[in-house]
């Protein structure tokens, strides 16, 4: 087994998608819980235009971290994440063959796939799928998603998304998180840590309520007035800041279990209006993504849709 | 069937990976849908034997043989016109006639002779090839298996548990094209995942197994858990342990694997601090793994994990399980020591934020009422109403505990636990602990009388409240797991005596119910808003309606769980005993129900039965009156006079005692008195006050058995029972 950082194993797996027609797109630049966030996921999904891609995405979820201390949890790790739209019927067979390109010989060590269905009520997106379990560990999260913002989709978009530092620590043999390269001679830990500790501290002690209660309100009245003004994608950067702020609320312990549910629901509404009007003005533009073949047998099979 | 019957025809379904837990309960329906294809198809016998289903993680997989070549030929009969408007006066066949044969393409010879008043038509139709049935069948069986959650996939056009990647369907050696998820089927399936990827041709079900085999796949799941069971044996062994042996862990591994392999793995021994509890829980529930005990029943830090490559050779999958379950237990570890910064009753407060029900309000107001109502039922019991209180005040601490926010089945043995290291008394911890008890039927009751106190309040508060808002099981939906709360406290009461708990079902109702006077005020006063407004009538007195809704509710289940084992009682014994009471002592219903038992297949009962029908038929709708003895006039009805005011007083004395299979014989003794009675005492004779006086001694005779059971409602096979005289 080749030795791994974790800059060179999100290098292999940019190389392995590339070449099976991804695209290679960047992390959003706004704060999210996880890759399935990025619009390259959650509003491509959307509607009936073809779709590969492939990227890193940074992912913050206050509630999970522990100053650093904690050997396996962070508040913010990073996902690999690949969208193949629509899913096609070898999509385990190309998973296989990814975990191969960064050296496993997987005849000598076990790979399950474990049902596993995904949820999110803050996105009113569902699918269902497995937990992909190498040698009994958790390092692919592996869903055919079914509805996003409430949507029933077709085509269906398989997601996979890889666990980086949980696939880098096991492939270099390390017991902690923060033992992990970066690079070559640069460890995860002097990189991390720091940074850890002091968003860990502020997620939890020190990020005031009171602003993010405002923050929340206003961040949701302008996503709202971005929808007014027919700018969907303004308005869904809104919806994601609206989602970071409850989820530092939450790890605050500022949101009582009553408010909890009313507060998830004003998040679902806006990304549901989000990903309708995103699917809506996607028709109004005539699918952009498709070939002209593709737009040309589209509109043979749905000739009574008009555009909303 | 004129040709022999010994084809076979072979399916497989190649998926992605099937969830583990659905297998069973899809091979079963599977099963039972081919068994009807056989016996639609005419065959008879073993049809059982004739079918074979197995799955792997991504096959479903069947086979069926002694097919024959084709269905049994029938014949089918059509009935026509009247035979009066069929033929006219001359005898010929009438328009109407001709109609009916023109309609079903017969001729005037084909119609044959019938006894009834009606022409018929009678032909024979050839059975369709077995063949063309199952190309037609095969299809709408396997789209037709109920899977809890399906998907879609790629264009979303087919919907399915999992995407299907191939079909094969081979009839004696012949491919036989059926269509499926827009698939043609073939001849062709592929090995093991990793281990042998490639394509397999195969030609029949047995060709299927022994390629399958050397391509690291075991078809038949038995072999592939029998093989699991006896490699943990082994490698337990190595270690000087013993596997757990747990059901439910082998049927999940069978099912996730295609070639079944077992690793040991370790994880550090300090951790072996942790509560047992919490360490199996995580490696049984979260991680699928199964632990090992030592010679002497304890816990090792070494547990067993399936994987699906026989071999680990690197140790890869040992290393895997190990760090894994170390990352867990790390967790785990760390809420254990944080939660206990804090005691138990500290907590108590905090559950204010913590929502039972939105209309019920939070848990510390649930926790008042159960504390009320433990104290309640200790009152009346021969348990400490002090140890029910506090076990009742703590019971849903453990709610805001990051141990339980993790592993919420953990709830109340968590408390448990921590109750037990802050030092409280056996019976308080111990009925925290237990207090969930019995989760099902199968499952142990709390080991203490406070622990059960405490399970029948938590439970009966809980029925309470969701009736009062109206949020009943409805078919088959109960979210709130209200029949499973009702059950618990049917199978805890029926052992109640056990604990010297008085308390009846009836008086549990009402204080449950008394614990929600607010409630019940607040949504009163809500329905009688409405009603003012016009939109309803006026609200009427719920109150006795929500109790009778739930002592039926309750009803029901002491219905099903009497008929069920290890009770096993009848459906008409435990009907006939619960007409005589039920609610206020389950385990005098059981004694009750019993005795009926025993007692109903004894020739004697027959005497019993009738006694009792006859009685209650003549004496039905009668007024009450009193019986005088200066009115008895004929002998025989004197004789049963004189028996019953011996025996009537006897069969009382033997109920107080609960004597009750002696009671129900003693009765048998009046039945040649009252045989008697009937054959030469007239009852229903115009002189009122006799009449009346016959049917009060009868009342008298019949109701001296009233509060065992209403017996008239056991239904008796007579020829049996007369035969054993």
């Amino acid at each position: 087994m080749q030795r791994h950082s974790f800059q060179s194993l999100i290098q292999t797996l940019q190389a392995f998608w590339a070449e099976r027609g991804c695209l290679i797109d960047y992390p959003l630049d706004v704060e999210v819980g996880a890759g399935t966030m990025h619009p390259s996921t959650f509003l491509r999904v959307l509607g009936p235009e073809p779709w590969r891609v492939a990227y890193v995405q940074p992912s913050r979820r206050p509630a999970d971290g522990r100053y650093g201390d904690n050997p396996f949890r962070l508040g913010k790790h990073y996902q690999f994440q690949v969208i193949l739209k629509p899913s096609p019927l070898e999509v385990q067979d190309l998973y296989l063959d990814s975990l191969r390109a960064l050296g496993l010989d997987l005849a000598r060590h076990d790979i399950r796939f474990e049902e596993d269905n995904w949820e999110s009520p803050t996105l009113g997106a569902w699918g269902v799928g497995w937990q992909v379990l190498l040698d009994g560990m958790e390092i692919t999260q592996f869903t055919y998603f079914q509805q996003a913002g409430g949507i029933d989709l077709a085509p269906i978009s398989a997601e996979i998304t890889y666990g980086l530092e949980r696939l880098t620590m096991f492939l270099s043999r390390q017991g902690s998180v923060f033992d992990i390269d970066w690079a070559p001679g640069v460890g995860y830990g002097p990189v991390r840590k720091q940074e850890e500790y002091e968003f860990s501290r502020y997620y939890f002690e020190v990020a005031s309520v009171d602003l993010h209660w405002k923050l929340f309100d206003s961040y949701e009245a302008e996503a709202r007035r971005c929808l007014e003004a027919g700018l969907v994608l303004p308005a869904y950067d809104w919806t994601l800041k609206c989602s970071h702020v409850f989820n530092t609320l939450d790890a605050r312990g500022a949101v009582s279990v009553t408010e909890r549910v009313g507060v998830i629901k004003r998040v679902r509404d806006l990304a549901v209006r989000c990903a309708n009007d995103y699917l809506a003005s996607r028709t109004r533009l005539d699918f952009p993504l498709m070939t002209d073949a593709e737009r040309q047998e589209y509109h043979e099979r749905h000739p009574v849709e008009s555009v909303p | 069937m004129n040709e022999e019957s010994n084809h076979e025809y072979f399916f497989e379904l190649l998926a992605e990976e099937i969830p583990a837990s659905m297998h069973e309960g899809a091979l079963a329906a599977l099963r039972q849908r081919l068994v009807a294809f056989l016996e639609g198809l005419g065959c008879k016998g073993d049809v059982e034997g004739q079918v074979r289903v197995q799955s792997t993680a991504r096959r479903l997989i069947f086979r069926m043989g002694r097919l024959p070549p084709a269905e049994a030929d029938r014949t089918d009969e059509i009935k026509g016109p009247p035979r009066r408007l069929a033929y006219d006066a001359s005898g010929a066949p009438t328009a109407a006639l001709h109609g009916f044969l023109r309609k079903n393409g017969a001729a005037v010879e084909e119609l044959v002779q019938s006894d009834d008043d009606y022409v018929r038509l009678r032909r024979t139709v050839t059975g369709q090839r077995t063949t063309e049935l199952i190309q037609a069948a095969v299809p709408e069986i396997i789209q037709s298996i109920h899977w809890p959650k399906s998907m879609r996939w790629g264009y979303g056009e087919q919907s399915y548990i999992r995407p299907v990647h191939s079909i094969i369907s081979i009839f004696d050696d012949q491919p036989l094209p059926v269509k499926l998820f827009g698939l043609l089927s073939g001849t062709v399936t592929v090995g093991h995942r990793t281990l042998a990827p490639g394509p397999i041709e195969v030609t029949s079900y047995g060709d299927y197994v022994s390629k399958l085999e050397l391509a690291r796949v075991i078809v038949d799941s038995d072999r592939r858990r029998m093989a699991m069971a006896e490699r943990s044996r082994v490698l337990a062994h190595e270690v000087r342990g013993v596997p757990a042996l747990d059901e439910t862990i082998w049927a999940q591994w069978q099912y996730l694997t295609e070639y079944p392999g077992v690793v040991r793995a370790e994880f550090s021994p300090e951790l072996l601090t942790l509560p047992e509890e919490v360490l199996v829980t995580v490696m049984r529930v979260h991680q699928k793994q199964l632990p090992i005990r030592d010679a002497a029943g304890s816990l090792t830090n070494s547990f067993l994990a399936v994987t699906d490559n026989e071999a680990d050779p690197d140790g890869n999958a040992a290393y895997g399980n190990s760090f894994v379950t170390n990352a867990r237990f790390a967790d785990a570890s760390f809420f254990y020591q944080t939660d206990r910064k804090v005691t138990l009753e500290s907590r108590l407060d905090s559950l204010e934020h913590l929502q039972f029900q939105e209309k019920l309000g939070n848990y510390r107001r649930k926790t008042e009422r159960i504390e009320q109502l433990a104290g309640a039922i200790a009152g009346t019991s021969g348990v400490d109403v002090d140890d029910a209180r506090r076990a009742a005040r703590l019971s849903k601490c453990d709610l805001g505990t990051e141990m339980v926010k993790e592993f919420t089945e953990l709830q109340g043995k968590i408390g448990g636990i921590y109750a037990r290291e802050e030092g409280l008394s056996s019976p308080v911890w111990q009925a925290v602990y237990d207090h969930y008890l019995p989760v099902n039927a199968e499952d142990a009751l709390p080991r203490s009388g406070v622990g059960a106190v405490v399970s029948l309040a938590d439970r009966i508060d809980t029925l309470c409240g969701f009736f009062l808002i109206g949020a009943k099981p409805t078919g088959s939906r109960d979210p709130f797991g209200l029949r499973r709360a009702a059950q618990g406290m049917v199978q805890i009461l029926l052992e109640r005596d056990t604990w010297h708990i008085t308390a009846g079902m009836d008086q549990l109702i009402d204080l449950g119910l008394q614990g929600y006077a607010d409630v019940r005020e607040a949504l009163h006063a809500a329905a009688s808003e409405k009603a003012e407004k016009g939109r309803k009538r006026a609200a009427t007195d719920r109150g006795a309606d929500d109790r009778g809704e739930v002592l039926e509710f309750i009803a029901d289940r002491v219905r099903t769980l009497l008929q069920a084992p290890p009770y096993a009682l009848a459906y008409d014994e435990v009907a006939a005993t619960m007409e005589a009471g039920w609610m206020n002592s389950l385990p005098d219903l059981l004694e009750r129900a019993k005795a009926v038992r025993r007692l109903r297949s004894d020739p004697r009962f027959l005497s019993i039965l009738d006694s009792a029908k006859r009685i209650a038929n003549i004496t039905a709708g009668q007024p009450e009156s009193e019986l005088n003895r200066n009115l008895l006039a004929e002998p025989a009805e004197k004789r049963l006079n004189d028996l019953s005011e011996v025996l009537v007083g006897q069969i009382a004395g033997m109920i107080v005692e609960r004597h009750y299979e002696l009671a129900l014989q003693s009765f048998a003794g009046m039945a040649d008195e009252l045989e008697n009675f009937f054959a030469e005492v007239m009852v229903n004779v115009d002189d009122s006050g006799i009449r009346q006086n016959r049917i009060a001694l009868l009342r008298r005779v019949g109701g001296a058995v009233a509060p065992i059971a209403d017996v008239t409602r056991i239904v008796v096979d007579r020829r049996e029972l007369a035969s054993r005289k």
